[in-house]
């Protein structure tokens, strides 16, 4: 087995490394600013003031007020604080992260279908509403297969639903959450351009720590707390505030955000070559997610007849650590409910890999993974054959 | 006991005379459940020339709501075996035999008071049945499992290679590891199996397959041994039970005194000999000597329970490797795996088989195997009544 340290990373949507500068950002308050934020003393007072300041900068990067954010333990709890907040049916496609499925079919609701690229059609959910319609619940970027999706225009369908409950009279709210957590740094997150009401954040996802998120919500979304005690976070979301955690998530969206533009050019470059050089050597690999919406780090290929979990296990053995878009063998039962969702059958699901790229990634190292994937996929065609 | 390198051609010699006489290379499917002794058992077959093919059975789940399937740790780790070998790998889904053959069958025998031994249950039926049919029905020549055991199945392979009845049964030999061996587990295979049945660890000591897991480079090469019962693990037999058993409070008494000394969640959840768990205090050392399931009472004595002797044993159920019943008289038997052997006499009946111990022997709770030996082979055995 290969060192750790001679790795090649390719599975930063599954999680990301802490940012050395994030670390530092965060080390303070570990260490000699331990203090509680709610205390009295002065040393507390600054440390009160640096959280504040960090849900300051929260808020800026996503061009949000500071009032509108609050900090969670991970886009999990965001997303169960948003949804909890809304007791009527709520419109979510089909392909969003377990955690919002979980909350969706906890309630009244309707699953909306995506075309085989896994994209939302606006008109879907347009038609998907209903007057008692409360949320609609659309994920920026899919973390499977990357397909990023129309947010403005699902906005305005949001948007002209409200203005015709408002000219008939009628009070039932109708907002549009957004879990972004797979899209900070590689799409625009800011709020008002994507006319979302709601938005989870995760701070894992961003070279941040752990157990950090965020829900921002406009000013007039009332939420509704799931967690009591202490009365933090304006009494929605008790608990002694996570003031490291948040710190470091603060200068990770900061940087996630400033250097956005710039990534997204150095990853596009990266995972086109990647594809380029595996659908080569494999013409029948099968490039799933939106050929132009898709997140620039994110390739999720599938090769024909392969059990893609073998490919996991010979990758690992070169020190390649990839996802794969395929169940564990474990669980035949359970395959992934995106790749059912676009349509892909089962024998193409269980021969996919998904590939994503970040910080970790070089041309150098992605060249060599393309080669070491390239071999892998080839071995298992010869023992299939033989 | 054996070296490696002996092994290694045994395996190899006992390749090449059977693809000689068949003019095939034997096909062997190999039950790898994750562990570091199936592992090295599909490494030396692959080594040895075999066209070997990884299998894990998939077998009971226990549906217990919030926990990860402790299984596909298991199950992850003997593919990425298999795939480090560059073998072939197969899952074999197995729940609902496992369900009806092993768990039912313990929870069945629980109630009745008495104290089952499921992964004898589990080998029979399971591993050396339906696995063994699957086996066969995909075309395979063998199957393999990693015990620590042995038999004379390549002198009865070629017979049967060759279509042809056997000349004489396959024997079941005590493994060379004194210490690791499985033997016990094994006793009541079919014939038919045992005839079909690999063991390529037999000849070898449990610190040999674990360096030969590092020569191979497999990961697991320092995994922990599996304890216990495959699907539950000996700590979580009560909440097993308690699945399908819900507590009934009862008392425990003292046999001699007839005084109740303490209470208890079910008669279920205790073992005859059982000293640890009764919560009595009070100076008293308790063990479980009696349980009367109808009224779930446990009756306790104070004292050793080595005091409580057997002299013998009435088996039931008995089940013999060679197919029929051995001749009487002198043997060896254990009562539970990693017994020493203790020196017996056997008597042979119309349905009851009984056991006479050379020296007294600790009392065998009911529903436990009394495995008999005679020198290094393994005859069969039968359950105490």
């Amino acid at each position: 087995m290969t060192s750790e340290r001679d790795f090649i990373y390719l599975d930063h949507a599954a999680a990301t490394p802490l940012d050395a500068r994030v670390r530092e950002a965060m080390a303070p308050y570990e260490s000699e600013l331990f203090f509680n934020p709610s205390s009295p003393y002065a040393p507390a007072v600054a440390v009160r003031r640096a959280y504040e300041q960090a849900r300051a900068d929260l808020a800026h990067a996503i061009g949000g007020k500071p009032a509108e954010v609050v900090i969670t333990a991970g886009a999990t709890e965001s997303i169960n604080l948003a949804f909890g907040s809304f007791a009527g049916h709520v419109v979510v496609p089909e392909i969003e992260h377990a955690s919002v499925l979980a909350c969706a079919a906890a309630r009244d609701h309707t699953f909306v279908r995506v075309n085989k690229h896994g994209l939302v059609s606006p008109d879907d959910i347009a038609a998907a509403i209903r007057p008692d319609t409360e949320l609609v619940s659309v994920g920026l970027a899919n973390n499977e297969i990357g397909t990023v999706q129309p947010l403005r225009a699902i906005s305005e369908v949001v948007r002209a639903e409200r203005a015709r409950r408002l000219r008939d009279g009628i009070t039932i709210p109708i907002v549009l959450h957004t879990d972004a957590s797979q899209g900070a740094g590689q799409v625009n997150t800011d709020t008002a351009t994507l006319g979302v009401d709601l938005m989870t954040l995760n701070a894992a996802k961003i070279y941040g720590p752990k157990q950090v998120g965020l829900l921002w919500a406009h000013r007039d979304v009332r939420l509704k707390p799931r967690v009591l005690g202490g009365g933090q976070e304006r009494g929605l979301r008790s608990g002694t505030e996570n003031v490291a955690g948040t710190v470091g998530f603060a200068r990770a969206l900061t940087l996630a955000v400033a250097d956005r533009k710039r990534e997204v050019e150095r990853l596009a470059g990266l995972r086109n070559a990647l594809q380029r050089e595996l659908c080569a050597a494999f013409p029948q690999a099968v490039v799933s997610g939106h050929k132009r919406h898709r997140l620039p780090g994110s390739l999720h290929i599938a090769f024909p007849g392969i059990d893609a979990e073998r490919i996991v296990f010979k990758l690992e053995d070169v020190g390649v650590l990839v996802g794969t878009g395929a169940a564990c063998a474990a669980n035949k039962d359970t395959r992934s409910h995106v790749l059912t969702a676009i349509g892909m059958p089962p024998e193409l699901a269980d021969g996919s890999l998904r590939l994503t790229l970040g910080h970790l990634s070089t041309e150098e190292n992605t060249a060599r993974a393309a080669r070491l994937i390239i071999e892998a996929v080839r071995g298992e065609y010869e023992r299939m054959a033989r | 006991m054996g070296t490696t390198e002996e092994t290694r051609n045994l395996l190899a010699t006992a390749r090449a005379r059977w693809e000689a006489a068949a003019g095939r290379t034997p096909r062997v499917l190999v039950g790898m459940s994750g562990g570091v002794d199936s592992s090295v058992t599909a490494a030396l077959l692959a080594e040895a020339g075999f066209a070997v093919t990884g299998a894990y059975m998939k077998n009971w789940i226990l549906d217990v709501p919030g926990m990860r399937c402790p299984w596909a740790d298991d199950l992850a780790d003997a593919k990425r075996v298999a795939v480090r070998l560059d073998l072939d790998f197969r899952v074999y889904d197995f729940q609902d035999v496992y369900k009806r053959a092993v768990v039912d069958y313990l929870v069945a025998e629980y109630k009745a008071g008495r104290t089952p031994n499921p992964d004898i249950m589990c080998n029979q039926d399971v591993k050396f049945g339906i696995f063994l049919d699957a086996a066969l029905d995909d075309g395979f020549d063998f199957v393999a499992t990693g015990h620590y055991a042995r038999s004379t199945v390549w002198e009865t392979a070629n017979a049967l290679m060759a279509g042809a009845p056997a000349a004489e049964p396959t024997r079941l030999l005590k493994a060379a590891d004194a210490r690791k061996d499985q033997t016990f587990f094994l006793y009541r295979m079919q014939q038919r199996a045992l005839a079909r049945t690999l063991f390529p660890l037999g000849g070898l000591a449990k610190t040999d397959v674990r360096a030969l897991a590092e020569d191979f480079g497999l990961a697991n090469a320092r995994k922990a041994d599996s304890q216990g019962i495959c699907f539950v693990g000996e700590a979580g037999i009560r909440d097993f039970l308690s699945l399908y058993v819900p507590p009934a409070p009862g008392a425990i008494v003292d046999e001699d005194t007839g005084d109740v000394v303490g209470y208890h969640d079910g008669a279920i959840n205790f073992t005859i000999g059982q000293r640890k768990g009764l919560g009595i205090g009070g100076g008293a050392r308790y063990y479980v000597c009696r349980k009367d399931m109808d009224a779930n009472t446990v009756y306790v004595r104070d004292g050793e329970p080595s005091a409580h002797r057997a002299e013998g044993l009435v088996l039931e159920d008995p089940a013999w490797l060679e197919g029929g019943a051995p001749t009487g008289g002198a043997c060896q038997v254990r009562t539970h795996h990693g017994e020493v052997l203790c020196d017996a006499s056997l008597s042979v009946g119309e349905d009851a088989l009984r056991i006479d111990f050379a020296h007294p022997h600790d009392a065998v709770a009911p529903g436990q195997s009394c495995v008999i030996y005679r020198g290094d082979e393994c005859l069969g055995g039968g359950i105490v009544a």
